[in-house]
């Protein structure tokens, strides 16, 4: 699939589904995925196939955290904020990020390499502070550590 | 059945919202987001009363709250007082310059404390009254946006929408104004769409936007080609009953 | 040759131990097995990646049976030994072994651990010893059999019955009878009806129901079937968060192998009763954990939740009756039918009978699921299982509930935890996130996060819920970095009051909680912020200053190693000292210093 042709993607992903409101969330999910984010041109067409007016599936693009409707960077770094990763400083490593990537959460680096998120607990409270670069979970991650991780992601990134 | 609202019997049948008995029995319970027409919002929360059913007592929302057997209800009483004052401090925190916000300030006493008060130029309490209105109409040009303490009313990216016909339903049924409507003699500019107006065949007077009209000839099949106003349609109707008669 | 060992070795593949290798450690295991298999010697010996064992703290885990051996915190390096010693022969490789803090003495099974030994499996029974893939595995031990018991031996008014005696109340938090949900369902006419699965577990510091739908999806299916049956259901949901990929994974894996035995789908059983189960991925939305949200959501609709006059019970889904329960109370279901109400009601306690599984994270030494009787102490569950605080410090306060919880302080540590006596003591069960505090997390940054966290997560629908929490995190936000003032308090505690009675739904008449529960119990830190401009742990960087105390200072330099700003300065063996200017505050010398030499200064700069 080209992601850059939002429009045959977005008609690929609703070829699958019933032509039902039940459906909205699944398919904003799958565009999600595909794009790294709702691309614009995609709406109308999903609003057309839900039969829901374009700005009740805006309220949900919105209202769902999992959805963005600014395109993400290639790698998307999620900081846990959970409240076992916070009492255990996870907002120190945000912090930090911020001061190695020059990104605030929720931004996405000028190249388009990285996006920064902080996210309300991912379910690994026991191994807090908890980071996770793509699909790649990183535990008890310290200020040291995040420097050798990144690090070790840029060079990954630079060989490919 | 009879209810008993504070200490007033009023009859009331299964089913019936708590609010509409006791506005039927005039007894007053503020609201900000009621309105006959489009009922069921429960967001402003002015509207809680307590009640004592079987004995025992809870704080409910009188707008969306159903009679279902005898029961008794206090609408002022000192639990719900203190109540209802700190959510109006909380809506004068938010839209200050509401002139509704301010009555009720004034009708229950009440000062903002100074911590909360702020710099807020917000007039908008997210009463959700636009939204059902524009709904009901069919047309769904707005809705809520994003979530949390940061949700907002407001077109599909804040941007003028294909589904707005500028009718103002919005503007007309916010209690708190705060939906900006600017009005000049041929144009109407409303969620940052401007719209040309169209003047009564009859009367000549400005009062519709062409969308506007465009969706009631698409609503209400059979209706003239040309644009007339309410009040020219009325005297129509009115004329030809009269020709009905004679 | 072939040599059969008869071992069956299981790897732990939870979450946190995937996330310290532990696919490596199982691939590497198959491949030593395999790789036999061309030599003069073929090893057989069956490899299986289980769901989570719940001590996540010393993961990855290897469990070694039938010689019930189990092994932490195992690295590649260490395979070559363990399938020489431990799969090849019958031996133990001792530094692998759990090491007993308390008696300095290892330990071989898994039963002995302290950390297993106060835990009654029922929800968890089967997570860590099956391979949540195979349905073979959960029918040896005695899966589906209460299915069969409830098709064939059981009318609709037994079931019901049974799970009314066992008092089994719901695990998603507020603990409501299931059985009166269900009974109430179940009288009304109206058709279809739904059976609902609340997979959306959002309480930050709670994990047990992603633990279950990745490492038992099967019971969570027959717990649903048994209640369809009670009801007469025809079509069942569950909506798992989004970010549970696994368990989006393993359920829809388990949906296949469930309709593929003649579980689910038409004439289950040759009963002629026809039930089937489909998968909602949720959105990313806290508030989608409320009922009537959550079926919102379901409906393709924004998770806005709506007054509860009229229950879900009678009006749900679609508004047709729906039973919604969470993940851990259908977990519950399938060994009350098969044991009987009886067995169940005589755990726990009186009025909350059972098990509950709770997550015990935070400042505690063992991290991890448990679950145990109700009734237990906190103090048995933090310090007897969990190990006591890392690092030696003082228990503060232990978090429970979620957002919707709030703060006990130790002077409650001998609380028996039950539905009531939580409630009672200002917090809740809530999903049974434990979130143990010490001296170095300060309350009033705690109560702001909350806040701070359900201004972003709530729907923002209702007056009280989203005004009272953007004040109350002005307020917080306020005082933690010095601004407050004297009246702030009685105004947070206004407010809190408003909410707790006036706003629209649960979520929002629970969310003053984090507050109104540290007001109660840490007044005193509320007021050293406001008053003295200090924050004793040591947390809100604006009143924070760290100094180091000369007298206890042995010029270990371990501070100046761990300082990412370069701030520390000090020779071997000299007392160190910590330049202002260049210090960020983020903790890391004073949670480092072996010594309590790093102090928090009253009366920094900031005054």
């Amino acid at each position: 699939m080209n992601i850059d042709e939002p429009i045959p993607v977005t008609q690929e992903i609703l070829s699958k589904y019933p032509r039902e409101q039940r459906y909205t969330l699944t398919i904003l999910q799958d565009l999600q995925r595909e794009h790294r984010y709702i691309p614009r041109e995609a709406l109308p067409l999903v609003a057309a196939h839900v039969s829901l007016p374009l700005a009740k599936l805006y309220s949900m693009a919105t209202f769902y955290k999992s959805f963005s409707l600014s395109p993400r960077g290639k790698n998307l770094i999620k900081v846990c904020d959970g409240t076992a990763c916070h009492i255990r400083s996870s907002l120190i490593l945000v912090d930090e990020i911020q001061r190695l990537l020059d990104i605030a959460p929720g931004e996405t680096t000028p190249d388009r390499q990285y996006s920064l998120e902080t996210v309300n607990c991912l379910g690994s409270c026991a191994i807090a502070p908890v980071m996770v670069i793509n699909d790649t979970y990183y535990s008890k991650v310290t200020p040291a550590g995040l420097r050798n991780i990144l690090s070790d992601e840029r060079s990954a990134i630079n060989e490919t | 059945m009879n209810i008993i609202i504070d200490d007033k019997t009023c009859p009331a049948m299964a089913g019936e919202m708590l609010l509409t008995v006791a506005r039927r029995n005039n007894i007053h319970i503020p609201t900000l987001c009621h309105s006959d027409a489009l009922p069921g919002q429960a967001t402003c929360r002015l509207c809680i009363v307590e009640v004592v059913e079987k004995g025992r007592a809870k704080v409910v929302t009188s707008c969306v709250y159903p009679v279902t057997q005898p029961m008794e209800v206090h609408t002022h009483s000192p639990k719900i007082l203190a109540l209802r004052r700190t959510i109006i401090k909380l809506l004068a925190a938010r839209a200050p310059h509401s002139e509704d916000i301010q009555q009720l300030m004034e009708e229950y006493q009440i000062t903002i404390p100074r911590r909360l008060h702020g710099s807020s130029t917000e007039s908008c309490v997210l009463c959700g009254l636009c939204v059902k209105a524009c709904e009901k109409l069919g047309l769904t040009a707005i809705a809520t946006v994003g979530r949390g303490t940061g949700k907002k009313i407001s077109t599909p990216y804040d941007e003028p929408a294909d589904d707005c016909v500028g009718c103002g339903t919005c503007a007309q049924n916010c209690p708190t104004g705060a939906i900006p409507i600017e009005e000049q003699p041929t144009r109407r500019t409303i969620w940052g769409k401007s719209f040309e107006l169209l003047s009564c065949s009859v009367c000549g007077h400005a009062f519709t936007t062409r969308e506007q009209w465009e969706h009631i000839r698409r609503q209400v099949p059979g209706i003239s080609d040309t644009p007339v106003c309410e009040s020219c349609r009325k005297q129509q109707l009115c004329a030809q009953l009269r020709r009905g008669h004679q | 040759m072939k040599h059969d060992t008869g071992k069956k070795v299981l790897v732990c593949c939870g979450t946190g131990c995937l996330a310290n290798g532990s696919l490596d450690i199982l691939t590497g295991l198959r491949q030593r097995v395999q790789d036999t298999a061309c030599g003069a010697v073929r090893v057989e010996a069956l490899i299986k990646a289980t769901g989570c064992n719940g001590f996540c703290e010393k993961g990855p885990i290897v469990k070694i049976l039938p010689d019930d051996v189990s092994y932490y915190r195992v690295q590649s390096t260490d395979l070559d030994e363990i399938f020489a010693s431990s799969i090849q022969k019958n031996e133990v490789v001792e530094r692998l072994l759990h090491l007993d803090a308390a008696t300095g003495q290892r330990i071989r099974s898994q039963h002995d651990n302290p950390f297993y030994k106060k835990q009654t499996k029922l929800a968890l029974r089967n997570i860590g010893e099956i391979d949540p893939t195979d349905v073979e595995d959960y029918r040896e031990r005695g899966g589906y059999q209460a299915l069969g018991k409830a098709l064939q031996e059981m009318s609709s008014e037994q079931i019901l019955e049974e799970v009314c005696v066992s008092g089994l109340r719901g695990r998603g938090g507020a603990g409501f009878p299931t059985a009166q949900k269900w009974r109430q369902c179940a009288s009304y006419a109206a058709s279809p009806k739904y059976v609902v699965c609340n997979g959306d577990e959002g309480d930050p510091g709670a994990f047990m129901d992603r633990s279950i739908m990745e490492g038992d999806p099967h019971t969570i299916i027959e717990g649903m079937l048994i209640c369809a049956r009670a009801i007469n259901a025809a079509a069942g949901f569950i909506y798992i968060r989004d970010e549970y990929g696994l368990a989006v994974k393993n359920f829809a894996h388990a949906l296949q192998s469930a309709r593929k035995q003649g579980f689910l789908g038409k004439n289950i059983l040759n009963s002629g009763f026809d039930f089937d189960i489909e998968i909602v991925r949720g959105g990313g939305a806290f508030v989608c954990g409320e009922s009537t949200a959550l079926m919102a959501s379901i409906e393709g609709n924004v998770g806005e939740p709506r007054a509860k006059y009229v229950r879900s019970v009678e009006k749900g889904l679609w508004g047709q009756p729906t039973v919604l329960n969470n993940v851990e109370t259908w977990a519950s279901i399938p060994p009350i039918i098969q044991h009987g109400g009886q067995w169940f009601h005589s755990i726990g306690t009186a009025t909350s009978p059972g098990t509950k599984v709770f997550s015990l994270v935070g400042k505690v030494r063992n991290t991890g699921l448990v679950e145990v009787p109700m009734g237990i102490t906190l103090r048995e569950l933090i310090f007897d299982i969990g190990g006591g605080v890392i690092g030696n410090r003082e228990f503060k306060a232990v978090q429970s509930g979620g957002p919707s919880g709030g703060c006990i302080p130790a002077s409650l540590l001998d609380l028996k935890v039950d539905f009531d006596t939580l409630t009672a003591a200002g917090s809740m069960m809530g999903s049974g996130g434990m979130i143990v505090m010490d001296q170095r997390t300060c309350m009033v940054d705690v109560a702001r996060y909350y806040v701070n966290f359900l201004a972003e997560e709530s729907c923002g629908k209702c007056v009280p819920c989203r005004e009272g929490l953007r004040n109350l995190l002005n307020i917080l936000t306020a005082i933690c970095q010095g601004k407050g003032c004297a009246d702030d308090l009685d105004l947070m505690a206004e407010i809190c009051a408003a909410m707790a009675e006036g706003a629209l739904c649960g979520l929002g008449k629970s969310a003053p909680n984090p507050v109104a529960s540290t007001l109660k119990y840490f007044r005193d830190e509320y007021l050293a912020h406001i008053v003295d401009h200090y924050c004793p742990a040591g947390i809100c960087k604006e009143l924070t200053d760290f100094v180091i105390n000369p007298d206890l200072c042995t010029g270990c330099r371990r501070c100046v190693k761990h300082c990412p700003a370069d701030a520390i300065s000090g020779n071997p063996k000299e007392v160190h000292s910590i330049d202002p200017a260049h210090c960020i505050k983020c903790g890391n010398c004073i949670d480092n210093c072996r010594f309590q030499a790093v102090q928090t200064m009253k009366g920094g700069s900031s005054q």
